[in-house]
């Protein structure tokens, strides 16, 4: 899987990648597929939206301890068609459309076995290097992480299930029900789906800050109960706690999910969570952090890790195929697969605003 | 209840005055007359016999206050307790005159979310015995909930009542960790709560246990009470990395559950980068209140923080494990007084000095 190099294909069309061969530099080459295992399908890519972590790799060729030592594909968040089946596979035939789970895990590990597979150490995950990507015109990948799409959802939806599984995995973490009140600090992309997630998981408020007005109106259309602006400085958090309890309401807040992943963010989610709530930390922001564990863990306060996702594609289909999650509204832009289009792509994503998802159509 | 004043009890039948430990000043104990509270229908006026010292304790001794809790006015010192029913309310059909018992400190309100939810231990309104203003049980006898105490089996004395209390912070710490025979643990710190924690997490079937102090004495005592491995480490951060491989290597296996019983930011670092992919860092010790920690790599583990505030709904556990020997707290109680002016002072500083003395008990 993933393996594939520079050189042509045997037969037909040679398959074309987005190559992240440098810093800041992207090149559409050719990337040879491996062969198609028993277990495994091929896939022609149709849908591959942009995350922030394809854009760190661009810009610093390096996410926390993984660093890109040669050329990788990059993308990880897609959808496509099935192209052609191993001999083993049962599920899927060629013509199905498929949204694809990208992390493959070892299957013989203490944590894959209890089906904790997402902190598998042997992990192969698109676009982690030294494993390819999938912003290609075909990949090869395993059936069992090749869900089939029900009719009425698009091939960019089924690219939206990536980030999406995120928030899913976050919320089944902290127990999101018609209980629990929710804080969500970041109206990004992943704060955004996290809001979604957790009015799916029938959270009965949910109110989300950002520093930025724009994010926070499109946190309010997508059905935020309230919003709150908020600043990067470290001294205004008691008021802002203040202000973000006055918008909860008397009952508090029972879950935050902080979605940026900075000691402001931290702290102030920290700090605005009822005794005896959790804290879930998703976004990835620093690596050391200075903040408030103290005084949070004397009111039974409980920080949960989260780290991509473990089983959530058929609940993603399912809450986008019901209409419970409408994801369409977070895809700001579209380009087609060129190099031209790829660089600009990346650079909206990378300058965020008014740009949620980017999203690739091959 | 611990609303008592200075002036003399108006005693029904010439008893004695009650006498209690009061803080009165920055590093200043003074015995004193406590007056007692009427007893209500629903209380058990207490002799007290053993009082254990705790850090707490110390620490409003030393700086008159402890995270929010200011001690304004004087205030009755010592939570640790266990004593003998000398009176009963009305209503009281639990207990009679002469039953010994163990006393759980902290009486909340029983009304909020969080006290009908069982979480009673983070009741906003919660009394608890010498953290300010209410006042606390460091003295001949206290007027407390019945409901509150708990009769002792013959084969547990008095002085293992006292020690229940600090072998709930351990227990109630092993319960939210989950701790079974499947989870190895670390425990970072080797003091008294370090200890019971140890004593605990065994206890829960905890199958391989390391424990981590700077100090050769506190290392020793905790191999002599069982723990499958022990670690030297330094208040270095540069120390963390290497100590994180000692560790592990001691463990022989991953580490599961990390308890940091120090609460500082050395510990929690270590702490955190020694758990297993998936594991549990119980942060029990109070150390420091902001914290530098790598949080972000943990939790990109799903490395979990669990915090730990006192106890709920552990006495009758703690009772049965001391009952039962499969808990066996005697060897941490180093340090015997009485209950004098001269004792109270030199037990607190036999406490404050820490070193060899681990429980410091009076005994009344």
């Amino acid at each position: 899987m993933s393996k594939g190099g520079k050189s042509d294909q045997e037969e037909g069309e040679e398959n074309m990648a987005a190559w992240l061969v440098g810093l800041n530099t992207l090149k559409i080459q050719p990337f040879k597929l491996p062969p198609l295992g028993p277990h495994d399908v091929r896939v022609r890519m149709k849908a591959v939206g942009i995350c922030g972590s394809d854009v760190h790799f661009l810009k610093t060729l390096r996410l926390a301890d993984f660093v890109v030592k040669e050329p990788m594909v990059i993308g990880h968040e897609c959808a496509g068609i099935i192209e052609e089946i191993g001999s083993e596979v049962k599920n899927l035939v060629p013509g199905d459309r498929v949204a694809l789970e990208p992390g493959i895990g070892c299957w013989r590990c203490d944590l894959c076995k209890e089906g904790r597979y997402n902190i598998c150490p042997d992990m192969k995950f698109f676009a982690t290097p030294p494993v390819h990507g999938s912003l290609a015109r075909q990949v090869v990948h395993p059936a069992d992480l090749c869900f089939k799409l029900p009719d009425n959802l698009s091939l960019e939806e089924g690219a939206m299930c990536e980030p999406l599984s995120v928030a899913v995995h976050a919320c089944r973490r902290a127990n999101i029900g018609p209980e629990t009140n929710v804080l969500v600090m970041g109206a990004g992309p992943i704060g955004l789906v996290t809001l979604l997630a957790a009015r799916a998981f029938g959270a009965p408020r949910i109110v989300i800050v950002d520093v930025d007005d724009y994010r926070l109106s499109v946190a309010n259309n997508l059905g935020a109960d309230g919003v709150v602006k908020v600043s990067t400085n470290m001294q205004d958090i008691p008021e802002e706690v203040e202000r973000i309890c006055e918008v909860m309401g008397a009952v508090g807040v029972h879950v935050t999910f902080d979605c940026a992943g900075f000691n402001k963010t931290m702290s102030t989610a920290l700090s605005a969570t009822r005794a005896g709530g959790k804290v879930c930390l998703v976004g990835l922001g620093h690596n050391e952090m200075t903040v408030p564990l103290t005084p949070a863990a004397t009111r039974e306060v409980d920080i949960i890790g989260i780290f991509r996702y473990k089983n959530t594609w058929p609940l993603c289909i399912e809450l986008l195929r019901s209409g419970k999650i409408d994801v369409k509204p977070l895809i700001t832009h579209r380009f087609g697969f060129s190099q031209k289009e790829v660089e600009e792509a990346f650079e909206t994503s990378a300058r965020g605003g008014d740009a949620i998802k980017v999203m690739f159509n091959l």
